[in-house]
């Protein structure tokens, strides 16, 4: 599903390359639960943000399904891969079906309307993570642990086959942290998605993935 | 919001604009219900002075506050606003070079071309202090920070003109002072055919990204994830403010608190995040204000001149700080 070949990443300064990690070579399929692992600042974000489009790779090759993912417009793409990241969203109003509902943004017209079917779609992502009850209450409201139900249902509702998490479980408790990564496990081995998700906690990983990827100093990469 | 709410409440809104409308056409230093619709005098008020008034109220009121509403969102900070942000100082430091500088190439008595080059200079200043404050949005992610370079701005803008200022003449600066203080009563018809096309396009232009912008609610990452190309919908905003924010400014001068005010109000009276529902309302909305302040501004005035921006503040600013300690609703 996903192939990533040679690839190096980091940031273009003045001309200048940065790599934060070379040499990196993944096959990674439909259904596989993948933890990204490493310590702070090894480049997990960079590589995940390289993966969805948000970067552009230094060098290397990147496909999805078999096609390079530089030859996806921005919207083929969004149909593909879908992301949870770290950092919070709240305020001007925005309710939990409100953000569920930005999962249809690949598949809706210009002004934003959502058909019969985009409801029926949203309703389905919020009953899958029992969030049905909640849609109306805005999401400040909500727990920590909720919230990240919410970015997932997201997820769900842009009905993607790739998801990627970063660093899903930085603001959650012991349960939570669990209760996410059954979650997960649930929609890989139910729905045959391919979930990949970084963390630096592989003890809390490992009764979960099915696949580990390791990132370490000196551009050290080991695919389990 | 569910469709018959929207529909509903846009329906309530356009009623009590209409209603404002013919306040503001009727009432006055001048009652035009007291004069007989026969008497030139009657024609003479309703079509040279107060329909111009009152339709420059609407573009302004209603320009400002989706002004307002699109920064708020592009910069996701519920304080992002023209004035705050210092695109009206730039309009205006603009509009204090190009009064100076038409005054000085005596092109003055060009009426149209003059209030053109104004106009043209005015779009310039907002796009240009838009832009900068974008650029810093981008290096510096914390709103704080763009608020804080945004206020700094406006007052280096600020002293820039009052340089302007100190080296004009007494009848420019006179004409600048004035202009200064925000009116919604030196717009002529003529002017109008200039303005309504220019504010209709922009106004057409913004429901078009009704989509970006709720994805961008969540934050710039999510948004290109989910198809929207960022920096092709900053510039779209960018040009669509400062080109709204130059052409109000150019005719009506800097007027405080609508762009700010109204989207906070809003989203605190109308509880939809959605930029179809909060872009009508906050036209809508932002028509009302400055027509309340326009009406209240001629009751007023056969005893004194009022300018239009005192008035927008003196009422607007307490009712929503009322609104914001009495909601538990985030606005941003």
């Amino acid at each position: 599903m996903i192939e990533i070949t040679n690839l190096e990443i980091g940031y273009k300064s003045k001309g200048k390359h940065n790599a934060v990690f070379k040499g990196i070579n993944l096959h990674l399929h439909a259904g596989d639960l993948v933890g990204l692992i490493g310590d702070n600042g090894i480049g997990k974000s960079t590589l995940l943000k390289t993966i969805t489009g948000n970067l552009a790779p230094l060098a290397g090759d990147i496909k999805i399904n078999n096609t390079p993912s530089s030859k996806f417009t921005a919207q083929q793409l969004a149909q593909l891969l879908s992301i949870v990241v770290t950092e919070k969203i709240g305020g001007f109003n925005l309710t939990v079906w409100d953000v569920v509902a930005t999962g249809r943004t690949p598949y809706i017209n210009i002004f934003g309307k959502l058909s019969t079917e985009d409801e029926s779609i949203v309703t389905k992502a919020l009953e899958q993570l029992n969030l049905l009850p909640l849609k109306d209450k805005l999401i400040d409201e909500l727990s920590d642990g909720q919230r990240q139900k919410v970015m997932i249902a997201k997820s769900l509702a842009q009905q993607t086959p790739i998801i990627v998490l970063d660093e899903p479980t930085a603001f959650l408790d012991h349960t939570s942290k669990h209760q996410l990564f059954s979650i997960l496990k649930k929609l890989c081995a139910e729905q045959g998605k391919l979930i990949i998700v970084s963390s630096h906690d592989l003890e809390l990983m490992k009764p979960y993935i099915n696949r580990s990827v390791t990132m370490a100093e000196n551009n050290s990469l080991e695919v389990k | 919001m569910p469709k018959s709410k929207f529909i509903f409440t846009t329906l309530m809104l356009l009623l009590v604009l209409a209603v404002l409308a013919i306040c503001d056409l009727c009432f006055g230093s001048t009652n035009l219900f007291s004069i007989e619709t026969s008497n030139p005098m009657f024609s003479s008020i309703l079509y040279d002075i107060r329909l111009p008034k009152t339709l420059t109220s609407i573009i302004a009121g209603s320009g400002l506050a989706l002004c307002g509403l699109l920064m708020q969102s592009l910069f996701r900070n519920p304080l992002a606003g023209p004035y705050v942000l210092g695109v009206s100082s730039g309009s205006s430091l603009f509009v204090a070079i190009a009064t100076m500088m038409i005054s000085s190439i005596h092109v003055s008595g060009f009426f149209i071309m003059g209030k053109s080059i104004v106009t043209l200079f005015s779009i310039m200043g907002a796009f240009f202090v838009t832009l900068i404050i974008l650029l810093i949005s981008k290096k510096n992610k914390s709103n704080v920070t763009v608020l804080l370079v945004g206020l700094m701005l406006g007052q280096i803008l600020s002293a820039f003109q009052g340089l302007i200022e100190y080296m004009s003449n007494a009848d420019n600066l006179k004409t600048f002072v004035m202009w200064g203080m925000g009116s919604v009563g030196s717009t002529t018809l003529q002017d109008l055919y200039f303005v309504i096309p220019i504010y209709a396009i922009t106004i057409v232009a913004s429901f078009f990204f009704i989509k970006p912008l709720n994805a961008i609610l969540l934050n710039e990452q999510y948004a290109q994830n989910l198809g929207v190309n960022v920096n092709a919908l900053r510039l779209s905003i960018i040009i669509i403010s400062a080109v709204l924010v130059g052409v109000i400014t150019a005719f009506c001068g800097p007027i405080a608190f609508v762009g700010i005010s109204v989207p906070i109000a809003s989203r605190l009276f109308f509880k939809t995040s959605h930029h179809l529902h909060q872009m009508t309302f906050c036209l809508l909305l932002g028509a009302c204000v400055v027509l309340t302040a326009d009406v209240i501004c001629q009751v007023l005035s056969s005893q004194f001149m009022l300018p239009i921006n005192t008035v927008t503040t003196l009422i607007g600013s307490p009712v929503v700080i009322y609104l914001l300690f009495k909601s538990k609703l985030s606005i941003g």
